[in-house]
């Protein structure tokens, strides 16, 4: 038994060791990225570098503030004021015989690591959860099988070694900074942390506003805890039994479920509290854009520029999601009724998906990322870079997944042919709009796939739980 | 036509429930195949299927010539030869003067390069055209990894240039008098002024007096640009490094970058003073606006037997070419106006074969049948014009492929211009007879002149025609939606058969899995999480890590190319040597792990899924190469294909004995021997010049002209093909 023990300590060790060189290794790969920016030249795609997301545009608006002009003067910059005063400085630091924007590559990489470093974490916490369920189903056999996957390292380095990852961050732009906001509110919530899950909610939602529906698996997860599966399995189990066999014996069941110590009712406390810390976060954090806008528009200024900026797609410059081409061509007195048309998309999967998922808020919290990643008004690959990391979380419960290497391999597929026929379109001038837009459909639709082969599996593994616990009874009853 | 179908909807409801019994004929066959389908294995559809593919593919390619329809004017605007053409015997006869004096300054003891830049500069400005000279230093070639994926305009890479070489270009521009100078037409002449010769001073006349004419024409809307390309260092670096400085401007420093690193020695325009007129002799760089076309005009010194021809070159790097529509418009004046013969690059060794004339002769015969049963269906093709119209397409093809430019207007295309070489093949008598001369230059300047004046009527670029075509004669193209067809057809069975492989070695082994616990089934026991649908990613590493080495190999001639004075069969074996080592370091590094994890469960669908792995990747190279550069898709395609699906492991192939097996077995190996890269150089090369003088060598002196023009076909093999042959020759020797 100790010798076991022992083995598996260092197997353990073993892995450990080899999680943290497959960090070492990608930070080392990115630094060597960061000293070929000219020639690669990732920074003025547009698959990485949206308006909102640019360095570029970024160092522009410092730029203005700094010759005391509203840095949302033209139309250049329409990020938060936040980061201006954050970022600003380093994109005008240079260092002899260094590639400029140096400081600023540095810093994205340290913002690729610590998301890594806190997707792991989450991890770590959602499988001590999911496990202690399945010890709570009695389903011992299958956690032991899982001893193999730590889901928590593997999203970390699904994460790190994305190459959606890497090029949004030696591209310069700020979706890891935007991410790790996303991030960190997430692992908030998991470790019920209600401050800073307040906090990354807050600022997650001041970046780029489409992670304000976060505040439902958020809330979730404050009030159910952390992933599990469905907690009315256990009372089914008991009502299940019921239909067939004595009512004593289920009265013994719930006597036993109510001395577990999980909670199965939604617990008021938590979400309220982080409904109250994110009020004082959004008053400091708009009390701060206050003061560094104070001189130029004030705060409506602002929220035109940047939220209205991301609801009206001004921006027609084409990116890789589908609002671009479909804005460039309606007529002008069709826009507003098809802008609310298409924010409304998001809105109407939020409540069905709440109600089908509650059970799993943090997998809620990743198909809402998805899905709001591809109806974003500008995407970049950094969003799919973040989904594809909180995809790694799931490793045990979608390892059924259907399609997953026709899935793999359309990925692969678009992701070389969109720079292609980008340079088809606008260097060669032999192709046209079309043929990227074509591209830009068959992403939109790869995630569409994704998400809905997630969901399936995730909701066939609740199943087949189900039906083990529901045979593992009935065993124990003949 | 809606009634009716209603009114015979309406009429067939009734009747369907006394019909019901009784399925009609088309039912019945579908019933019927659909039965005698299942009773083949799927598998044995799927193979069945990919075969039919794939010989449809190549009957469809085959077929190209026949299909092909004739060029027509797209853009309404050019209006070619509608007007009466105003180039005199008076603008030849000046132009003969200019040859006269050029001549004459060659044949002289001390000529010099500039005393023949000078004069025809001097030739310029009297015709009261801005002119400046233009220096510049060749670029070596060499290889630049990062080139393939940046832009034109970052490609300015700082070498050493070594300062006694350069070449000067002279350029004249004429200012439109109705034009806003915002869109220019630039004329190119190549011209070596160290070694002068006949033709090169023939074209220079031909430019000289359209150029002469066009100064005084009053419905110029475009300037027109004259560039007199320097061409001792090959008629391309010239124009490149023209085009390059026209679009690069530099604002800070006098001159251009070039020249700030040559410390200017002595004036080697030495042009200001001699002036008596002072005329603009301009230093600087003079610029019109963004062009519209590009001709480049040369005159062959070998001559035609019979009449004056002209043939067009088309193709830039990367298998570009210009708007149909520009050929459209000399092909259209050449023929209908100057009654010149119009001919594009044909593919020699294709016109003598038999078994293309049978075909042709197949194809004739069934257009005769097609046409005797219904006389609206214009199908088939003499077999005559079919054997020339394959040959040219097999150019077109092979150019396309090569990625190299046929010409100094290949320069143009990498900024967008249209532009075409215009060869002219002067009668062979024609030269030596005054008169026969002039009437030569007459013509070819009027052909000139007539293009000038289409594009001048262009209101927009030239967009209207296609860009993405293939030439069968010089009035006959495929369009990009015919010749896809082909391509899409050769490529099918890629992702099905892949589909298929994936989904029998994911069944077969959860079949194995089921079957093995029967005994002891415990419904609790077997669902254990087994990553059944995550199994392909040990193959697709494998695969990856193979393609990770293609990209090594494809970098490793550069440093070959500093190791000093190599032949070429020494750098190739060199190359061929460092490749195998870093296959073995790659797969000892990487891949021990893997297969160590791989040894302690062996699985018998391992090589199915490997093989689906390949065969999606081989897919996403291919459609994606047929975007980049369709030609050297289709191409690659036909070796790739039947390599890839063919590819099976030879140990199961020699158990099983049959006769379908071993003759697999035997294709398999002839397949992966003759896929190998040089060696399917080497045997192409034979078949078509002789295998007398092929050498090892040849490969890499063919691959080293890849690369230094920055050929995507280089980036393909390198990339796509040599690691899926590795993949297919190791699932050939796949210990299963």
């Amino acid at each position: 038994m100790e010798v076991k023990e022992e083995q598996s300590t260092k197997r353990k060790k073993q892995k450990q060791g080899r999680f943290w060189t497959w960090v070492a290794a990608s930070v080392l790969f990115r630094l060597i990225l960061i000293y070929f920016p000219k020639n690669l030249n990732l920074s003025s795609r547009p698959e990485v570098s949206t308006p909102l997301t640019s360095l570029r545009r970024l160092a522009e608006g410092y730029w203005l503030k700094q010759s005391s002009m509203s840095p949302y003067a033209g139309s250049m910059y329409h990020g938060s004021p936040l980061l201006l005063s954050l970022l600003g400085p380093l994109t005008v630091k240079r260092i002899e015989g260094q590639p400029s924007h140096l400081l600023c590559s540095l810093v994205f990489v340290v913002a690729d690591i610590l998301n890594a470093m806190v997707i792991r974490a989450t991890g770590q916490t959602l499988q001590v959860a999911y496990r202690q369920s399945l010890k709570s189903l009695d389903l011992d056999t299958i956690s032991e099988s899982m001893e193999v996957l730590s889901s928590g390292d593997i999203a970390a380095l699904v994460y790190l070694w994305n190459p959606f990852t890497i090029v949004a961050c030696v591209g310069l732009s700020t979706s890891p900074i935007e991410n790790l906001a996303i991030i960190l509110a997430l692992y908030g919530a998991c470790k019920r942390m209600v401050p800073l899950a307040a906090f990354g909610w807050v600022m997650a939602t001041h970046l780029s506003l489409y992670p304000m529906i976060l505040i439902i698996p958020i809330i979730l997860l404050l009030g159910y805890g952390p992933d599990t599966p469905r907690k009315l399995l256990l009372m089914r189990r008991c009502g299940k039994v019921e239909d067939n066999s004595s009512s004593d014996s289920c009265q013994q069941q719930e006597k036993v479920i109510n001395q577990s110590d999980l909670p199965k009712v939604f617990a008021w406390g938590p979400p309220m509290l982080f409904l109250l810390w994110a009020i004082m976060w959004s008053v400091y954090v708009l009390l701060l854009c206050g003061i560094s806008v104070k001189q130029y528009g004030g705060l409506w200024e602002m929220f035109e520029r940047m939220y209205g900026f991301i609801l009206t797609v001004q921006d027609l410059s084409p990116n890789i999601g589908v609002l671009w081409y479909f804005f460039a061509e309606v007529f002008d007195f069709f826009r507003n009724f098809f802008l609310i048309v298409f924010h409304m998309n998001i809105l109407f999967m939020i409540f069905p998906l709440a109600i089908r998922l509650k059970h799993r808020p943090c997998f809620l919290a990743f198909v809402y990322i998805t899905i709001s990643s591809m109806l974003k008004s500008y995407p970049s690959v950094g969003d799919s870079a973040l989904y594809f990391g909180l995809l790694g979380w799931f490793v045990n419960e979608l390892s059924e997944m259907q399609f997953s290497f026709c899935l793999f391999s359309v990925y692969v597929g678009v992701s070389l042919l969109s720079p292609v026929m980008h340079n088809l379109w606008i260097w060669r001038g032999t192709g046209n709009a079309n043929f990227y837009f074509a591209t830009a459909i068959t992403y939109a639709c790869l995630q569409m796939v994704l998400v809905v082969e997630s969901v399936s599996a995730m909701l066939n593994h609740d199943r087949k739980l189900k039906k083990l616990t529901n045979a593992k009874l009935q065993n124990g009853k003949s | 036509m809606v009634a009716e179908k209603e009114s015979e909807s309406e009429s067939e409801t009734p009747l369907i429930p006394r019909a019901r019994p009784k399925p009609r004929p088309i039912v019945q066959l579908g019933i019927f195949l659909i039965s005698h389908s299942l009773l083949f294995s799927k598998h044995r559809l799927v193979s069945f299927c990919s075969v039919v593919f794939s010989t449809a593919g190549v009957l469809a390619l085959l077929l190209l010539p026949v299909l092909a329809k004739n060029t027509y004017i797209s853009e309404n605007a050019l209006m070619p030869g509608s007007v009466a053409p105003m180039l005199s015997n008076q603008e030849v006869a000046e132009a003969n003067r200019l040859v006269k004096d050029l001549t004459s300054l060659n044949s002289k003891p001390l000529a010099s390069a500039i005393g023949s830049q000078r004069l025809i500069s001097q030739y310029m400005s009297n015709l009261g055209a801005e002119v400046s000279h233009h220096k510049f230093h060749p670029q070596l070639n060499q290889f630049h990894p990062l080139h393939f994926f940046s832009s034109p305009d970052s490609g300015r890479v700082e070498q050493n240039i070594s300062c006694a070489l350069h070449g000067v270009n002279t350029v004249g521009i004429i200012r439109a008098p109705r034009g806003d100078g915002k869109e220019a037409i630039v004329l190119v002449t190549p011209f070596n002024s160290v070694k002068l010769n006949q033709n090169e001073a023939l074209s220079l006349a031909i430019a000289y007096s359209v150029f002469s004419l066009l100064t005084r024409v009053p419905w110029l809307a475009k300037d027109v640009i004259w560039l007199v390309a320097d061409s001792q260092f090959g008629e391309y670096s010239g124009v490149a490094a023209w085009l390059r400085d026209y679009h690069t401007p530099v604002f800070s420093g006098l001159g251009t970058l070039d020249a700030e690193m040559c410390p200017e020695s002595n004036n080697i325009y030495g042009l200001n003073e001699n002036l008596s007129t002072k005329r603009t002799i301009y230093d600087g760089f003079k610029r019109a606006g963004t062009m519209a076309a590009a001709l480049v005009i040369k005159v062959a010194d070998r001559s035609e037997q019979y009449e004056d021809s002209l043939s067009i070159y088309a193709e830039a790097s990367n298998g570009q070419m210009p708007n149909l529509d520009l050929i459209n418009i000399v092909n259209y004046l050449a023929v209908h106006r100057q009654g010149l013969r119009v001919k594009v690059e044909k593919f020699w060794p294709l016109l003598g074969l038999k078994w293309l004339k049978t075909l042709g002769e197949i194809f004739e015969s069934l257009g005769h049948l097609a046409r005797s049963v219904n006389p609206q269906w214009k199908f088939g093709i003499p077999a005559a014009d079919y054997i020339e119209g394959s040959a040219t397409l097999a150019s077109s093809l092979y150019y396309q492929a090569l990625g190299v430019p046929t010409g100094p207007h290949g320069a143009f295309r990498d900024y967008q211009v249209d532009a075409i070489t215009l060869e002219i093949f002067p009668k062979v008598s024609s030269l030596d007879n005054k008169v026969r001369k002039n009437d030569f230059l007459l013509r070819s300047g009027r052909l000139i002149e007539g293009v000038i004046r289409s594009v001048n009527n262009l209101l927009e670029k030239f967009h209207q025609s296609f860009f993405l075509y293939l030439l069968t004669s010089p009035g006959k193209f495929v369009s990009v939606g015919v010749y896809m067809i082909a391509f899409a057809l050769l490529v099918a069975p890629l992702p099905m058969v892949a589909a298929s492989l994936y989904v029998d070695a994911s069944n077969s082994d959860y079949s194995l899995k089921i079957d093995k616990p029967a005994p002891f089934a415990n419904a609790s026991d077997e669902p254990c999480i087994t990553l059944k649908s995550w199994k392909w990613l040990f193959a697709a590493k494998k695969v990856f890590f193979v393609h990770l080495w293609g990209s090594v190999v494809s970098l490793l001639p550069y440093f070959i190319c500093q190791i000093p004075s190599c032949t070429p069969t020494t750098s190739f074996i060199i190359w061929v040597f460092l490749s195998i080592l870093s296959l073995v370091v790659m797969y000892i590094v990487l891949a021990s792990p893997s297969s160590h994890a791989n040894e302690s469960q062996p699985q018998r669908g391992e090589w199915a899924i490997l093989k689906s792995v390949t065969l999606s990747a081989a897919f996403i190279g291919l459609c994606l190469m047929s975007v980049i550069n369709f030609a050297s898709a289709e191409i690659g395609g036909l070796l790739m294909v039947p390599m890839c699906l063919m590819a099976h492991p030879l140990k199961l192939d020699v158990k099983a004995r049959s006769i379908r097996t071993v003759s697999r077995v035997v294709y398999n190996l002839v397949l992966g021997f003759i896929g190998f890269p040089p060696i399917a150089f080497i045997v192409l090369k034979g078949a078509f010049e002789g295998f007398s003088g092929v050498n090892v060598g040849d490969f890499w002196s063919w691959v080293e002209s890849l690369w230094a023009w920055n050929s995507a076909t280089y980036l393909y093999i390198g990339m796509v093909y040599l690691p899926c042959w590795v993949l297919c020759i190791h699932i050939l020797f796949h210990r299963c």
